[in-house]
C-alpha cells in the first residue's frame, strides 16, 4: 500500500485549516442550519455575539440579543433561507457590553451536495460609518434649521438654472410660494443682472448691491454676496450659493440722508435767495425813496421852472418889436429850462416804481413820429435813417415812458457823433449818421440805435449802464440807467455793442406782449 | 382876437400862478387867481368861470379834490391840470371827473394858449 502525502494545496482543504484561516479574519462569519440555529460561528463572531464558539453550537440569535433584535434576524434569514440570492442587512446589535453596533450583514442560502440547507452569514462593524452618517444628518439638520431660520436670503442654484434650494426668508423678502419662485426665471429676480446674464454675475462676482425683483416690482434692495461656482460632490455640473442681505432700510436711511442732503442745498439756496431777496429789498427800499425823493424834488423843482418858463415867455411877449437885443438871453433861458426839465426826467425814469402804463399802438408807427420829432432838435449834420420791421404789429407798451428812452438813445448817439454842439469828430469827408432799425426776434421787439461815432471802449463797456456814470461833461449819467430801467419795466433790457472807432450800437428790446390784458 | 375868457388859475405856487396869470390876462382873458383849494371853491361858489388851470399837488385839499366838488355845483366847470410830476391815480380821478386834460409843468406855454383860443 502506497501512503498518500498530502500536498500542501490539499492540506488547505483541510477543514481544520480553513477553519483557523477563518477564524483569523476580521469579518465575522457564521453558518446556521435551517433550523436557524448555529452551526458555525469564527473567533469575530463569537466576539460580537459574546460566546464561546463549542458554547454556541446548537443555540439561535434568540439566545444571544434581546428579543425585538433577535425576531428581526430571524425574520431576516428565514427571508434568506426562502430567496436563491444573498441579500444585505444593515442590523442594528446591542453588543455583549451593552454597546450599540450597526452592522452591515451578508446572507446567503447554501444547499450542500447532502441535500442539507444552511444560512452563511457575515457581519461588518459599519457603527463609525453609520455614527459618521448621523452626524452627517444632524449637521444638515442643524445647517438646514439655520437657514431656514436665519434672516437672510439664501438660494442654492445649480449651473443649468434649476434651484437646489431656496430659504423661507428670500420667498417672505419676494413675497412668494415656493412654487411660484421656482416657475420664475433666475434674471427676473436680479434685472441688474438681465442684460451680463444672471448665472455669470452670480458665479463669478463676489458682492453687489441689486435691486430684488418680484412680478415686475421692486421687492427689496439687497446685497448680493455669492459663493462663486461649486463643484458638487456626487452632483453633475456645479452650482452657487447665494445671499441676499436686505438692506432696503439701509438704502432707506441712505435715501433719507440723501433727502436731508438735498434739503440742506435747498435750504442753503433759499437762504442765499432770501439775502438776495433782501438785498433787493434793501434797493427796492432805497429805490422806492429815491423815487419818493425824486417825485418830490420833480414837484419842486418844476413849480418854479414852470415860473421861470412862463415869465420868460411874458418878458419875451412883452419886449417883442422893441429891439432890445435880448432874444438870444432868452432863448438861454429856455434853453436851461428845458435842460432841467430833461435831468428831472431822467431822475424820475431812473427811480420811478410805479407800474408802466401801457397803451395799445402801432409800434412803427410810434417810432417814425418820435424818430422824427427827435430828429427835428438834432444839428443839420447828423443824417438820420430809420428802417421800420414791424409791418403794422401792435403792441401795448408805455408810449410817454418808451418814447423818453428812445430818444435819450438817440440823443446819445448825437452826442457821440457831435457832440452838443454842430463840431464834428474827424475830418471833414466823416457823415455822422445815425441808423434806426425795428425788427422781431425771438425775444420779443428789437429797436437799434446805431452810430458811426467814436465807439465806445472796453472799459467804459463794462461801465456804461451804471447809473451817475458820464464820460461826458454835461449831463447826469442817469440817461443809460434810466432807458434800462425803462426797458426793464417792460421785461425786456438793453444791450450796448461797440468797439472803439467802430461806432456804437444800442439795441432796445421787450417782449411782445398784444393786448392790454396780457399786460395785466 | 378870440372873445375874452374868465379863467381861473389855481396854483399854491404863488410865482407860477402869477406868471400863468399875467400871461392869460395879456391874451385879454380875465384871470382870477386861487392859492388854495378853498379859494378856489370859494371863487367858483361865487362866480361860473369859462376856464380853470388847476395845480394837482397842494397843501391842505389837492387841485383834484377841489375840481371835483367845484364839478357838484357847476356840472359844466371846464378846468385843465398842471402838475410837475404824474401823479397818475389823481390825474386819471379828474379824467374820471371830467377834466379837459393835463399840462406837465414846465408848461407848454403856446399849447396853453391854444387850448384858451380853442374855448374862446
Amino acid at each position: 500500500m502506497t501512503t498518500q502525502r498530502k500536498t500542501p494545496a490539499s492540506r488547505i482543504k483541510d477543514t481544520d485549516v480553513l477553519l483557523q484561516i477563518l477564524d483569523l479574519l476580521p469579518t465575522s462569519l457564521f453558518v446556521k442550519d435551517e433550523n436557524l440555529n448555529f452551526v458555525f460561528s469564527n473567533e469575530a463572531h463569537c466576539k460580537v455575539i459574546g460566546s464561546e464558539a463549542e458554547k454556541l453550537l446548537g443555540l439561535s440569535d434568540a439566545d444571544f440579543y434581546p428579543k425585538e433584535q433577535a425576531e428581526k434576524f430571524l425574520a431576516a434569514d428565514k427571508s434568506v433561507l426562502n430567496s436563491p440570492e444573498a441579500r444585505e442587512f444593515l442590523e442594528l446589535a446591542t453588543s455583549t457590553d451593552g454597546s450599540t453596533i450597526y452592522s452591515l450583514t451578508r446572507k446567503a442560502r447554501v444547499v450542500t451536495s447532502d441535500g442539507a440547507t444552511y444560512l452563511i452569514g457575515s457581519n461588518t462593524d459599519v457603527t463609525e460609518m453609520k455614527n459618521n452618517e448621523i452626524e452627517l444628518e444632524a449637521k444638515e439638520a442643524r445647517y438646514r434649521a439655520l437657514a431656514e431660520t436665519v434672516p437672510v436670503g439664501i438660494w442654492h442654484l445649480h449651473e443649468n438654472g434649476k434651484t437646489i434650494y431656496v430659504n423661507p426668508f428670500l420667498l417672505t423678502l419676494l413675497g412668494m410660494t415656493e412654487g411660484e419662485f421656482l416657475a420664475t426665471a433666475p434674471k427676473d429676480f436680479l434685472t441688474a443682472a438681465s442684460e451680463k446674464g444672471v448665472m455669470e454675475m452670480i458665479g463669478s462676482t463676489a458682492r453687489f448691491e441689486t435691486d430684488l425683483m418680484a412680478r415686475g416690482k421692486v421687492a427689496a434692495r439687497v446685497l448680493v454676496v455669492s459663493s462663486g461656482w461649486l463643484n458638487n460632490a456626487g452632483v453633475a455640473g456645479r452650482s452657487v450659493m447665494v445671499t441676499f442681505v436686505d438692506i432696503s432700510k439701509v438704502s432707506s436711511l441712505q435715501t433719507v440722508n440723501d433727502e436731508i442732503t438735498r434739503l440742506n442745498a435747498e435750504l442753503s439756496d433759499k437762504i442765499k435767495m432770501l439775502r438776495a431777496t433782501q438785498e433787493e429789498m434793501v434797493k427796492a427800499g432805497r429805490m422806492a425813496q429815491l423815487g419818493q425823493l425824486t417825485a418830490t424834488v420833480a414837484h419842486e423843482l418844476r413849480n418854479p421852472l414852470a415860473a421861470v418858463r412862463t415869465s420868460a415867455f411874458v418878458l419875451d411877449r412883452k419886449i417883442k418889436g422893441k429891439g432890445m437885443g435880448v432874444e438870444q438871453q432868452l432863448q438861454r433861458i429856455e434853453n436851461g429850462v428845458v435842460r432841467c426839465d430833461d435831468i428831472i426826467s431822467q431822475l424820475l425814469d431812473f427811480a420811478r416804481t410805479r407800474p408802466v402804463q401801457r397803451k395799445l399802438l402801432d409800434l412803427d408807427t410810434w417810432l417814425a413820429k418820435v424818430v422824427e420829432e427827435e430828429a427835428a432838435k438834432l444839428p443839420a449834420v447828423v443824417t438820420i435813417e430809420c428802417m421800420l420791421g414791424l409791418d403794422g404789429l401792435v403792441a401795448a407798451i408805455d408810449p410817454e415812458r418808451m418814447s423818453r428812452g428812445l430818444i435819450n438813445l438817440i440823443s446819445n448817439a448825437s452826442e457821440a457823433l457831435v457832440g452838443k454842439g454842430d463840431e464834428l469828430h474827424g475830418d471833414a469827408s466823416f457823415v455822422p449818421a445815425i441808423n434806426i432799425e425795428s425788427g422781431r426776434t425771438v425775444r420779443g421787439i428789437e429797436i437799434s440805435v446805431t452810430d458811426n461815432g467814436p465807439g465806445i471802449t472796453a472799459e467804459n463797456l463794462l461801465r456804461i449802464k451804471e447809473p451817475l456814470f458820464t464820460t461826458k461833461s454835461f449831463g447826469t449819467g442817469l440817461g443809460l440807467s434810466a432807458v434800462e430801467k425803462i426797458l426793464e419795466q417792460h421785461g425786456g433790457g438793453l444791450e450796448i455793442k461797440s468797439k472803439p472807432g467802430e461806432g456804437a450800437r444800442f439795441t432796445a428790446w421787450f417782449p411782445l406782449i398784444e393786448t392790454l390784458e396780457e399786460a395785466a | 382876437m378870440a372873445r375874452s375868457l374868465s379863467i381861473l388859475v389855481l396854483d399854491d405856487n404863488i410865482e407860477n400862478a402869477d406868471s400863468l396869470a399875467e400871461l392869460l390876462s395879456m391874451d385879454d382873458h380875465k384871470v382870477k387867481v386861487a392859492y388854495s383849494g378853498q379859494e378856489a371853491i370859494d371863487a367858483y361858489r361865487a362866480t361860473p368861470f369859462d376856464l380853470g388851470f388847476f395845480d394837482v399837488m397842494m397843501p391842505g385839499k389837492n387841485g383834484v379834490d377841489s375840481f371835483l366838488e367845484i364839478r357838484q355845483e357847476r356840472p359844466d366847470a371846464k378846468v385843465y391840470f398842471m402838475t410837475g410830476y404824474s401823479a397818475e391815480d389823481l390825474l386819471k380821478k379828474a379824467m374820471e371827473g371830467g377834466a379837459l386834460g393835463f399840462f406837465g409843468k414846465p408848461m407848454d406855454l403856446p399849447l396853453v394858449l391854444d387850448v384858451c383860443q380853442q374855448a374862446a
